[in-house]
């Protein structure tokens, strides 16, 4: 049964298209509404296959849109195998069909709501371009026209559906590593005047120590007394200011810990005799 | 006779590198080996370019992919089956352990016969649908060839297509003539998932569908898929860089469709006059099969290299660690093949990019590599970029990861560890002018130690103005 | 004849040099008990590095002595905290590495090659003998009576307190540290009785060492200054205390700050407050007793102390305001729980969930001190009765010690030593009555107390008088020494059982007895990291919970996410998270931290409680911390409130990684529907998880370490469940009609 109902028109066409080579298709009466659930008014307007509307339709989250239009070939109504109502989303060029539901008559009629658009479209900012395409087999001339522009209004309530793009393999924005700021230093100036006010204290303690009667009167004695260990303590604590200099310059820990060493142990043997010769001039009352 | 020899060596070298860059053993499966008459051309295209073909048929007792857990064949066509399941030699399994192992396939459909099971969950799993009767037909009612399919209009003419997107290399339409059309005849399409390993090389026109010719012979109510979601001839390339490609009519590479005499439909109003002509079709099934069995759009990298690039720094070549804050000097170096040889890879198109990243979790640094004509030879590009490490130690890779539609992967990761500023790598401190007033302060207090012990140990008693406090202070000294 | 022995060995205890002699004999043997007793896992075991955090110490020392000083102190570790790193040279304590680098080149310059593991396992002991001589030189400046430093030897040498945490083996921070403690202690006492600068000096040094080997050193930074502040409240300020102090405070101070791990903190954070507080009060109190010397009047000597008060007040303000102007660091979180115990469990879970800073239980005191628990507050009661300089530290010691040992479990160490001390104070004094073997005369005592009396009349301080203590019968004082001989062995035998039944397990090796009696060794975890480190490539990245980071750096010498050394809170978390949420979360987590494989610590097989599955709650808590939106504890409770593995566990707690990867598989190895959890003693759901991002590597003979590797991406982009449901069999489903709204292909 359906076999044959397939097969009869098959071979109309193909006798159709041998009679009428240059006949093109059409369709009149072509209309689109779209149709509120809850007010269920209806805003209609007549659709021309030449030229489209000039106002765009627009659909809202809860509206159908309704597209009828009788299709005709070379005037005559007829049904084609082919009927589409195309969306296309302007940006992307992405495009979605909507076959018509055709009778025999060639009246045809095809509705569109919000659940039936795909993401892209119902994401669009712009409004859907749409088209209508009516074609067939043989060598009827085959219509696509666009009608009219088709402005997506969705529901500020409802979340906008959402919508990732796909992962494409292609060039990322650039990233550069943003530095810290470097430590700031303050003003040299300001630097330079507080070194020399510290360097200042210096001449400050030996003008105060000599004020106050401080004097080296005693050196001759205490060499005398005990030269070896004197100059010994003296220049070994010279040499361990001469040893942390070292250090903060070039030595590493371990050059440094054996040179200390030495330098403490050289301080210790001598310092015992030559404070000892110091402890003896304090309690001769010489100091 | 020294130019001789390298007379035979260079003839042996160009007849190993007209190979692929996989291998040449290729597995033809056809459901009668006299089938193959139908594809002489094609095959023997293939022959000349140095494969060496095996016909087998799905029920063959010999066919094996694998032979040792290796793989038996480089690569596979698969030309349709009148079968419905292909047997226990190419299950979708072991068809995925193939794409797994690097082998290549190319699997071609026919509107005529059924699309075996086997292949059928094959495309399911790389997300690829295929209409559900298996007999979905593409017709357009606007491209159509006239004079072979003025009535069905099941015969699509297409222009050869171009790259999909600005910045993808053209392989299968740049330097055809123009106006050359390719001939789709009663093929299927099938809709991509939206996956990026997909890419669909020939797209149908937006006014061409698919339908059941047994069912929608009349109108079509409920459609499969339409206009340019339906991918006519679909690529899908794995991480591994294993090639699929999906031509939806094998028809297209039979011997009658190459260089056949075609014409598009005259048309009425706002169309221009027919345009006829010969199909491009053989060029276009050697790009096809070229691009499938890594002939071309296959990159290598050659050699990766990173190093210090500091004044007077030892150039020690891929340290494994570097430190934070200085600057360092990558270079990568790459061929493309293209059918015989390798050649220096050029980017496609200005707008694309090779880039570096460095990395630690996230990129801290994505910067794209710049040709380097130094560093360059015959056959390979060197790409390379200069920056300064980043200011956080961790560790890092530097990482291209070179992905394109159509090119093979290009993933390199290389490690390394980022170290902090070690004890004496910093300014020292009489570098930074705010240190010092502090090593002034240390500088007095030794000399203040110096002079204090000097005047404390040699320091003679002031003769006091009294006389007498100087030996009261003694005298308490005494007695405490 | 036992008799003359008696006479011969009385005679011989008289001279003066034979004393000293038998001194260091009886010294030398108590460090030798006090070494041979840690040797309890050497011998039962094998030479092996204990636990967790020495494994760390292990392999800082290898790196050590592999690389030298300065490779070490600006060592950047790649292979722990993937992939960041870890500053390691910056962030630990040197003092132990160094020592055993120092005592492994010189027995090599010596011509004794001994491999260094024997230098770390036997770190410890060793360090134990050095502790008893301090625990003895510290005692002996408490009291003339030298028994009690050699008691007080005795009990440091084998007290379970200290030995829990120094057995062969356990080479972690503790090892030298109370050896440094003790005899920094001593340095500040003998600094503090002779108003020395020279032991002052000697007690900075060794408090540069304490800083340099362990985060304790806290401890003697705030004990110090407060043994100073209780002397200078009792208006004992004296110029001893003076140049004591001060030396101490200013070389110990700069000593510390060059351990880069410290640096500036001694001037920074509110732990160190008080001892930089006392100096500055010491300089002032100073002066004014310069001026109150020089000026001597009544009045004015009240407005200085008024105004000393003020000033330290003043200072107390200063240090307040400057804390919250944010230019002195507040108490860390560690320092708040040791104050209130519940603080770390509501902020920072990750201190909370170590075992060793949960408070301590009662028992763990005695278990830990045995008699000496209650000699303790005798000893503290003697040091009350002579109140010296030293006897006030010993009582500060004891007061600050026993509420921080009461806080935290691990604070138990510091406790210990002063324990000892006073539990060797008391213990001697006993002694010391009793063991007299001569009864006074009871003439002479009367004589002695008449005098005494009409001392103590004249001066009108009768009641501060000692009463006179004599015991006159032999009887009793057999009864009493024979009762505290039974005491003191006793508690020998409570120690070494102690010690060789609890403290002596490496805890990488665990044993148990078979039925007949015979010791078997439970070797998982070797097991497991000897399979990481021959089946993977060198730098693959194991993601565990840290608990295993260092021996897992240390024995499978592989790089892993996080580790023992909790320094980032938010990346142990991120492993939580990853542990505790569904495939499809962790995935990409493990994904971007480039996680090779999963270890997981599981005991359903064997009934091992440490497993991951009773840590697992830590590491949710961990993760929800950072994440609460995305983590949340009470999903993994039934609503009855009832933490489950069994088939009423919750949804997310069967789905999550940590679950799945546990009880992966663990079905086949019981009859359908008998899985049993033999730890926590349920019964499993009939069908197990299913793992789809993970494939099983390795598990261990018992079940305890099992080894997931991280699947890569799919090669043909599918997600990973329908990629294992396609090589299971089933077939994708004809995507026919897909739910939500259609979507276009791009492109």
């Amino acid at each position: 049964m359906r076999f044959a109902q397939s097969f009869t028109p098959a071979l109309l066409l193909l006798a159709a298209g041998v009679a009428q080579a240059a006949s093109a298709w059409g369709f009149d009466e072509g209309s689109v509404s779209v149709v509120g659930r809850k007010s269920g008014e209806a805003v209609k307007e007549k659709l021309n296959a030449r030229a489209p509307l000039s106002k765009p339709v627009s659909l809202g989250s809860t509206d159908t849109l309704k597209l009828s239009l009788t299709a005709k070939d070379n005037g005559k109504a007829k049904r084609p195998h082919q009927a589409f109502l195309l969306l296309q989303e302007q940006e992307s060029g992405l495009e979605a069909p909507f076959p018509l539901t055709v009778k025999e008559n060639g009246k045809a009629v095809a509705q569109i709501s919000h659940k039936d658009l795909p993401v892209q479209l119902l994401a669009a900012t712009k409004p859907l371009k749409a088209s209508v395409v009516l074609a067939s087999f043989g060598s009827a001339q085959g219509l696509d026209a666009p009608v009219f522009e088709l402005k997506i209004e969705t529901d500020p309530n409802v979340p906008p559906p959402a919508y990732e793009k796909p992962l494409r393999y292609g060039k990322k924005p650039e990233i550069h590593h943003i530095f810290r700021p470097d430590p700031k230093s303050p003003p040299k100036v300001v630097s330079l005047f507080f070194t020399l006010a510290v360097v200042g204290t210096l001449p400050a303690l030996l003008i105060g120590w000599f004020t106050l009667g401080g004097n080296l009167n005693h050196l001759s004695k205490a060499i005398g007394a005990a030269p070896l260990s004197h100059a010994t303590f003296f220049g070994s604590i010279l040499a361990m200011e001469f040893v942390f200099i070292m250090y903060y310059t070039s030595w590493t820990l371990f050059q440094t810990l054996p040179v200390i060493a030495a330098v403490a142990v050289a301080t210790v043997l001598s310092g015992t005799k030559a404070l000892g010769e110091v402890q003896s001039r304090r309690l001769a009352g010489e100091r | 006779m020294r130019s001789l020899i390298s007379f035979f060596v260079f003839l042996f070298a160009a007849a190993v590198s007209a190979l692929s860059t996989t291998g040449n053993r290729l597995l033809v499966i056809l459901d009668d080996v006299v089938e193959k008459a139908n594809y002489s051309k094609f095959l023997a295209d293939l022959e000349s370019r140095g494969f060496q073909l095996s016909f087998e048929t799905p029920k063959s007792e010999s066919l094996a992919l694998f032979h040792l857990g290796e793989r038996s064949y480089d690569h596979i066509i698969f030309f349709p089956t009148k079968t419905k399941g292909l047997g226990p030699k190419l299950t979708p399994n072991l068809l995925v352990d193939f794409l797994n192992a690097k082998g290549n396939l190319l699997v071609t459909l026919s509107s005529g016969v059924p699309t075996p099971n086997s292949l059928v969950s094959l495309l399911a799993e790389l997300d690829i649908q295929l209409p559900a009767e298996r007999t979905g037909l593409v017709v357009d009612h606007f491209n159509y060839d006239a004079s072979s399919a003025a009535d069905l209009h099941d015969v699509l003419l297409l222009p050869p297509p171009g790259p999909i997107r600005p910045d993808v290399k053209d392989f299968f339409a740049a330097g055809a003539p123009k106006d050359s059309l390719l001939a789709f005849p009663r093929g299927v399409g099938a809709v991509l998932g939206p996956g990026e390993l997909l890419t669909p090389i020939l797209r149908a026109p937006r006014t061409a569908y698919s339908y059941n010719p047994k069912e929608q012979a009349e109108t079509v109510d409920e459609l499969f898929a339409a206009g340019e979601q339906l991918a006519l001839v679909s690529a899908f390339q794995a991480r591994n860089s294993a090639r699929l490609t999906l031509v939806g009519s094998a028809e297209m590479l039979q011997d009658k469709w190459f260089d056949a005499e075609v014409s598009q439909p005259s048309s009425g109003a706002g169309k221009k006059a027919a345009a006829a002509g010969k199909t491009f079709n053989r060029e276009f099934a050697k790009r096809l099969s070229g691009w499938t069995f890594n002939e071309i759009g296959v990159l290598r990298v050659n050699w990766i290299e990173h190093h210090l690039d500091e004044p007077g720094a030892a150039n020690q070549s891929n340290p494994a660690i570097y430190r934070i804050k200085k600057d360092v000097k990558y270079t990568i170096s790459l061929s493309e093949h293209a059918w015989t040889a390798w050649t220096p890879f050029t980017l496609p198109s200005a707008s694309d990019a090779l880039q570096l990243e460095f990395s630690m979790l996230s990129p801290f640094h994505r910067l794209p590599l710049q040709p380097d004509p130094a560093l360059s030879t015959d056959d390979a590009a060197a790409y390379s970029a200069a920056f300064r490490l980043p200011d956080q130690h961790g560790i890092f890779n530097f990482r291209v990861s070179y992905k394109r539609p159509l090119l093979s992967n290009v993933e390199e990761k290389n490690t390394v560890s980022v170290r902090h500023m070690a004890h004496d790598e910093w300014p020292r401190s009489y570098v930074i002018s705010g240190a010092w007033p502090w090593i002034a302060g240390i500088g007095v207090t030794v000399a203040g130690w110096l002079a204090f012990c000097a005047l404390w140990m040699f320091s003679a008693p002031v003769p006091a103005p009294g006389g007498a406090a100087g030996a009261a202070r003694a005298e308490t000294k005494k007695t405490q | 004849m036992s008799a003359d022995l008696l006479q011969v060995l009385a005679s011989a205890g008289k001279g003066k040099g034979t004393r000293s002699l038998l001194r260091v004999i009886i010294l030398a043997l108590i460090a030798g008990a006090a070494v041979s007793s840690r040797l309890f896992s050497v011998i039962r075991f094998e030479s092996i590095i204990h636990e967790f955090d020495p494994w760390f110490n292990f392999r800082a020392t290898k790196y050590l002595v592999a690389n030298g000083f300065y490779k070490f102190w600006d060592w950047f570790d790649d292979r722990t905290w993937h992939p960041l790193g870890r500053v390691t040279g910056g962030t630990l304590y040197p003092g132990l590495m160094v020592t055993s680098g120092v005592i492994y080149h010189a027995l090599r310059a010596l011509t004794i090659p001994v491999d260094i593991r024997n230098i770390c396992v036997l770190l410890a002991p060793g360090f134990s003998g050095l502790t008893a001589i301090a625990a003895y030189l510290l005692t002996n400046e408490m009291t003339p009576s030298s028994s009690a430093g050699l008691l007080a030897a005795l009990f440091v040498g084998i007290a379970p307190g200290y030995i829990s945490r120094s057995v062969a083996g356990s080479y972690d921070n503790e090892a030298i540290a109370i050896f440094l403690l003790v005899f920094t202690f001593y340095l500040w006492i003998k600094a503090l009785k002779q108003g020395s600068m020279l032991w002052g000096a000697l007690c900075a040094l060794f408090y540069g060492y304490m800083v340099a080997s362990w985060g304790g050193y806290a401890f003697i930074t705030c004990l110090l200054p407060l043994h100073a502040f209780v002397l200078i409240c009792m208006g004992r300020y004296s110029t001893r205390l003076y140049v004591a102090y001060t030396t101490w405070y200013a070389l110990g101070t700069l000593a510390s700050m060059q351990i880069p791990f410290v640096g500036f903190l001694p001037v920074k954070t509110s732990e160190h407050m008080p001892a930089l507080g006392i100096f500055g009060f010491l300089q002032l109190l100073a002066f004014l007793d310069y001026v109150r010397s020089a000026i001597p009047s009544r009045q004015f000597q009240t407005f200085l102390w008024l105004f000393a008060g003020a000033t330290f007040g003043l200072g107390l303000l200063g240090l307040v305001i400057a804390t919250s102007a944010g230019f002195i660091a507040p108490w860390s979180g560690r320092f708040y729980s040791l104050w209130d115990t519940g603080y770390a469990k509501i902020h920072i879970p990750i201190i909370a969930s170590v075992s060793e800073h949960q408070p301590t239980a009662w028992p763990a005191f005695f278990f830990d001190l045995n008699m000496l628990i209650w000699l303790f507050p005798v000893g503290v009661y003697l040091c009350f009765q002579e109140l010296a300089d030293e006897h006030v530290f010993i009582v500060v010691y004891a007061l600050f010690g026993s509420y921080f040992a009461g806080v935290m479990v691990r604070l138990m160490l510091t406790l210990t030593p002063v324990v000892c001390v006073a539990a060797a104070i008391a213990v001697s004094t006993l002694l010391d009555a009793y063991l007299n073997a001569k009864s006074p005369n009871p003439e002479e005592v009367q004589a002695l107390e008449s005098s005494e009396g009409k001392r103590a009349v004249k001066s009108g301080l009768r009641s501060t008088s000692k009463p006179v203590v004599g015991v006159y019968g032999l009887w009793g004082k057999g009864m009493v020494v024979g009762a505290m001989v039974v005491y003191l062995l006793v508690f020998v035998l409570h120690c070494t059982w102690v010690t060789s039944n609890a403290y002596s397990s490496p805890s990488v090796v665990l044993a148990s007895r078979l039925p007949d009696g015979s010791q078997h060794i439970i070797d998982d975890y070797r097991e497991a990291y000897q399979w990481l480190r021959q089946n993977t490539r060198e730098d693959a990245k194991i993601m565990s919970w840290w608990d295993y980071g260092y021996q897992i750096g240390g024995m499978a010498d592989r790089p892993t996410l996080v580790d023992n050394n909790t320094w980032n809170n938010t990346h142990i978390a991120t492993v939580g998270k990853a542990m505790s949420s569904r495939e499809e979360v962790s995935y990409p987590i493990m994904r971007q931290h480039e996680v090779d494989y999963v270890l997981v610590v599981f005991g359903g097989l064997l009934g091992y409680s440490g497993d991951d599955i009773n840590k697992f709650l830590w590491m949710v808590r961990i993760a929800e911390g950072i994440w609460p939106d995305e983590v949340s504890e009470r999903a993994f409770f039934t609503p009855r409130g009832e933490y489950r593995v069994d088939a009423e566990a919750t949804e997310t707690m069967k789905n999550s990684l940590m679950y799945k990867m546990s009880y992966y598989n663990y079905n086949n190895l019981f009859p359908p529907g008998q899985a049993v959890d033999r730890m926590r003693g349920a019964r499993l759901p009939e069908v197990g998880p299913t793992l789809n991002t993970l494939e099983e590597a390795f598990t261990s003979e018992n079940w305890i370490i099992r080894i997931y590797k991280v699947k890569d991406l799919d090669n043909l982009g599918r997600d990973h469940a329908s990629a294992a449901a396609f090589d299971r069999g089933h077939k994708k489903k004809k995507a026919t009609k897909k739910r939500g709204p259609r979507l276009l292909r791009v492109e």
